[in-house]
């Protein structure tokens, strides 16, 4: 089992290390030069090449791809002199356009990144596990066809088309919530409730309706397997025969689902955050690539990459103990 | 962010009021937002995007600006928004606008009493001199260039913390500050109003970055908060006397930014004006929420006026057959600007422009060199003179546009009113994060380019040297995307700065416009307009020609406040 956690840890470090090189490589070659976003009007070529200098964009490709690979693990020095800077591991270098520390930007936005993805999360697991259950045990029948439909609804409506809306009829038509603003739970319970609500629905609704889907066939497909038969051959109780043997197997599925699913949120929900202004990951990523902000643009890719693979190796581990089956391949 | 952003659409924008008259919604009755403000209360400020930088030697662009006029102060300053005339240059920390010695090379600058940073330490020549030697370190200097540009030696000097004092500034004594030109500069009162002029204490442990962290105040606010990308608080600054300072009315008790908003939702906030958004302003409005701000409730609350840029297309004067006279003149004739003007958003939203400077530069002038019926082109005489000049069965011309949607209907009306005179426009789209760079690269850029430019200042020395001047061609950079370089233009700049007269000489950059036009290297296109609703609560809410930067932060405030 032990050999089993190594090997995937270490597939996860070689796929991250992969993204890290790839993603740099992708800005080396197409991203328009930072210099001149930076020095804007009164750009001349030496300000140009000074900035290149600083930056440590004027070392060849390789080099810099290692200043930034080591700086994630011991840190970086820029420039030199009485004006030195060094930025502690693990260094994700300096924003371009603010020359805030990106590590710091980043940790400063988590948070609300992660209310949104917890909140919405709870949402629509129980959305989703419900109403695919109750559309499974009731199938055909009108409570089963409305859920689809809301589902399909939910799947279809793009994500900001039923954020604005929500927005105009909630907070401008019926004045039932004010504008959210990110405030934390500390501050203000009752005005992040409020400010939060919309967004976790917004979330919630999109994914909740694949999440029933997918329990819903799932749970129907379990419940025509033998062992059902069996076990209700056997007299078991109707509770225990879903509970137990009909929905373990059928969340299965959903469980690698929601790893990722979850995992990406917490990467940042790119369109909610933005149109609800709640600073984010996501708007952070999004701000970073209207700004061409690359130190941003890397720092905000590896931390959705490095969730995913973490997420990943979480499941499988949770695998195992969920199916027995896993179990013994593993060994 | 630089002042080419606010052309990029980036930060708030600007918005002026019209020379002569004060811009649309200011002189609204006292209903409107330019009524009597009241000391104290919250005002809010609604904002799409984070300042640049907090540290002044690096922000310079008209939002960030704007914002530095409540926490820092410099020598001198403009005035305030509500007063006759807000583009002149008054006395702020100094007290008066300078004294130049006979040929404007060295200036001397008296401190006035009263003047404090926010721990109470007295502000001394020393931390003036401190302010701007920092400012010069290149490892911070991207912010505005005028002290780099004019000090003499500050061009081979690397800032404070690797070489010391910079010799062409003394302080004979705590009151006194002198500057040695490397050049005759006759507006050099208003160059000492740039940010890079900021005081910070000289005894204290100011680092290369520790401004941009935890500002020092010398305004009449400090900031108490600060939440990258999130929001800043800014509460009275204690030791700030009122008596020391003509211009900043600091009437509200506390200024918040909300920053990271989408534009529609603010929008949204400041039409259904409720609660706290009563007392909000924000930047510019979407032009699509233009006609939802129709109703006279709103139009009561609503400010517009010029921004205080050109928006022009550059021709490449170094390119067949854009090197002919007669043609670059062909196309000045053809063009129908009003179809620009509508692409561009209507007459609510932008003014033709048929002059280089915008009526908001001091010293400009109005003509029209290339009249046409009602701005719509004239292609007939745009043939007529491509038939002199050999193309009587016209050309091929490429545009170099940005991929946004406001610029491509530009160049798409440019398209099709030069198709009427024989000349095929090719549009050659450009990606938004490259296109300054690719069309400041001579070696990269086409024929032609719509570019927009807003001066420093409102004036013509600030304006028409970066896009016209010979000199200013650089390989990487370059600022004169036309790559204009004529003999007698280079020599009248040079003596336009070297007069005296400031009046004199921004009159002469208004001549001079139509001198540089007269060789058509550029076509003027729009002025567009700053059109901003702010809260049923704000009072004196003026926009500020001196500032992109919309409404002048220095004397907003409120018209009641609940206690």
């Amino acid at each position: 089992m032990l050999l089993y956690i190594l090997k995937r840890v270490l597939a996860g470090v070689v796929v991250l290390f992969l993204i890290t090189v790839f993603t740099y490589t992708v800005f080396f070659v197409l991203s328009p030069d930072p210099a001149y976003m930076i020095c804007g009007k009164t750009c001349t070529p030496d300000r140009i090449a000074d900035i290149h200098e600083k930056l440590g964009l004027d070392k060849p490709f390789w080099e810099q791809i290692w200043v930034f690979l080591s700086g994630l693990f011991v840190g970086r020095d820029y420039g030199e002199g009485v004006n030195a800077l060094h930025c502690a591991a693990p260094c994700l270098g300096y924003s371009f356009q603010t020359s805030q520390s990106v590590f710091e930007m980043i940790v400063q936005r988590l948070p609300v990144s992660a209310t949104l993805a917890v909140g919405a999360a709870v949402l629509w697991l129980f959305a989703g596990i419900g109403g695919g259950l109750i559309g499974a045990v009731k199938k055909g029948t009108w409570w089963d066809r409305g859920i689809m439909v809301v589902a399909l609804s939910g799947i279809s409506l793009p994500n900001y088309f039923v954020a604005l809306a929500l927005q105009y009829l909630l907070v401008v038509k019926l004045k039932w919530l004010p504008f959210p603003t990110a405030v934390p739970f500390a501050d203000d319970p009752l005005l992040w409730f409020q400010s939060y609500i919309m967004p976790w629905f917004v979330l919630a609704f999109m994914y909740a309706a694949m999440y029933t889907r997918l329990v819903r066939s799932n749970v129907i497909d379990t419940l025509g397997q033998g062992f059902i038969r069996t076990a209700r051959a056997k007299g078991l109780d109707t509770n225990v025969v879903m509970g137990k043997h009909a929905l373990r197997p059928a969340l299965t599925p959903a469980l690698t689902l929601f790893g990722m699913d979850f995992a990406a949120l917490l990467g940042g929900a790119l369109i909610t955050e933005t149109v609800f202004g709640l600073n984010g990951v996501g708007k952070l990523t999004a701000d970073s690539i209207t700004q061409n902000d690359q130190p941003v643009i890397m720092a905000v890719t590896l931390l959705a990459a490095a969730l995913v693979v973490v997420a990943n190796i979480v499941v499988d581990l949770l695998y195992s103990v969920l199916d027995p089956r896993v179990r013994v391949k593993a060994q | 962010m630089k002042k080419r952003n606010v052309v990029l659409g980036l930060g708030l924008a600007a918005a002026l009021a019209l020379t002569g008259c004060s811009s649309g919604g200011d002189s609204a009755s006292d209903g409107g937002s330019s009524g009597e403000a009241v000391k104290g209360g919250t005002l809010h400020v609604l904002a799409t995007t984070d300042f640049s930088h907090l540290d002044p030697a690096q922000g310079w662009d008209g939002g960030v600006n704007n914002f530095y006029r409540l926490i820092y102060r410099q020598l001198t300053m403009f005035a305030g928004g509500d007063s006759e005339n807000p583009t002149e240059i008054v006395p702020d920390l100094a007290t008066d606008l300078g004294t130049p010695n006979e040929d404007n090379t060295v200036w001397t600058f008296t401190l006035k009493d009263d003047i404090f940073f926010q721990d109470g330490t007295p502000i001394t020549s020393e931390d003036v001199r401190f302010g701007v030697e920092r400012s010069l370190d290149p490892d911070i200097a991207v912010g505005s260039p005028y002290a780099k540009i004019l000090l003499d030696g500050a061009d081979e000097y690397e800032g404070v913390y690797k070489d010391g004092h910079l010799d062409s500034i003394e302080t004979p004594d705590d009151k006194t500050i002198v500057f040695h030109l490397n050049q005759s500069y006759a507006d050099f009162g208003s160059a000492v109003a740039q940010p890079v002029y900021t005081p910070f204490p000289a005894e204290g442990d100011v680092t290369t970055t520790s401004i941009d962290k935890q500002p020092i105040s010398s305004g009449p606010y400090v900031v108490s908060e600060y939440k990258p990308g999130s929001s800043i608080v800014l509460e009275r600054n204690e030791y700030w006397e009122p008596d020391s300072d003509e211009v900043r009315k600091a009437y509200p008790d506390k200024f918040v930014w909300t920053l990271g908003l989408d534009n529609s939702t603010i929008d949204e906030r400041m039409i259904a004006n409720q609660g706290d958004d009563k007392n909000a302003i924000s930047g510019i409005i979407l032009a699509s929420s233009l006609s939802r701000i129709q109703e006279p409730s709103i139009q009561e609350r609503t400010l517009e006026g010029l921004k205080g840029c050109t928006t022009y297309l550059a021709l490449n004067t170094t390119k067949e057959p854009l090197n002919d006279l007669k043609v670059r003149q062909a196309i000045s004739y053809a063009i129908d600007k009003k179809s620009v003007q509508t692409a561009t958003g209507g007459p609510a939203l932008t003014d033709i422009a048929n002059t280089m400077l915008p009526p908001t530069v001091k010293g400009h002038q109005d003509f029209d060199l290339y009249p046409s019926e009602g701005g719509e082109g004239d292609p007939e005489k745009a043939k007529e003179l491509l038939e002199e000049a050999g193309y009587a069965d016209g050309f091929e011309l490429s545009l170099d546009m940005r991929a946004v949607p406001v610029t491509q209907a530009q160049a798409e009306s440019i398209q099709e009113s030069l198709a009427k005179a024989n000349i095929d426009v090719k549009l050659n789209v450009v990606d938004t994060a490259k296109y300054w760079q690719i069309i400041g690269t001579p070696s990269q850029q086409t024929d032609a380019a719509i570019a927009g430019w807003c001066p420093d200042w409102p004036t013509g020395a600030t304006f028409l040297p970066p896009l016209f001047e010979g000199s200013q061609i650089f390989d990487q950079g370059n600022s004169n995307i036309a790559q204009f370089d004529n003999e007698e233009v280079n020599k009248r700049m040079d003596e336009i700065r070297a007069m005296t007269d400031v009046e004199e000489a921004n009159k002469a950059w208004g001549e001079l416009d139509k001198q540089i036009l007269e060789s058509a290297p550029a076509v003027p296109l729009t002025w567009e307009k700053a059109v901003t609703v702010t809260g049923s609560n704000i009072a004196n809410a003026h926009l500020h020609e001196g500032y992109s930067g919309g409404i002048d932060y220095a004397v907003v405030g409120l018209k009641s406040v609940d206690e």
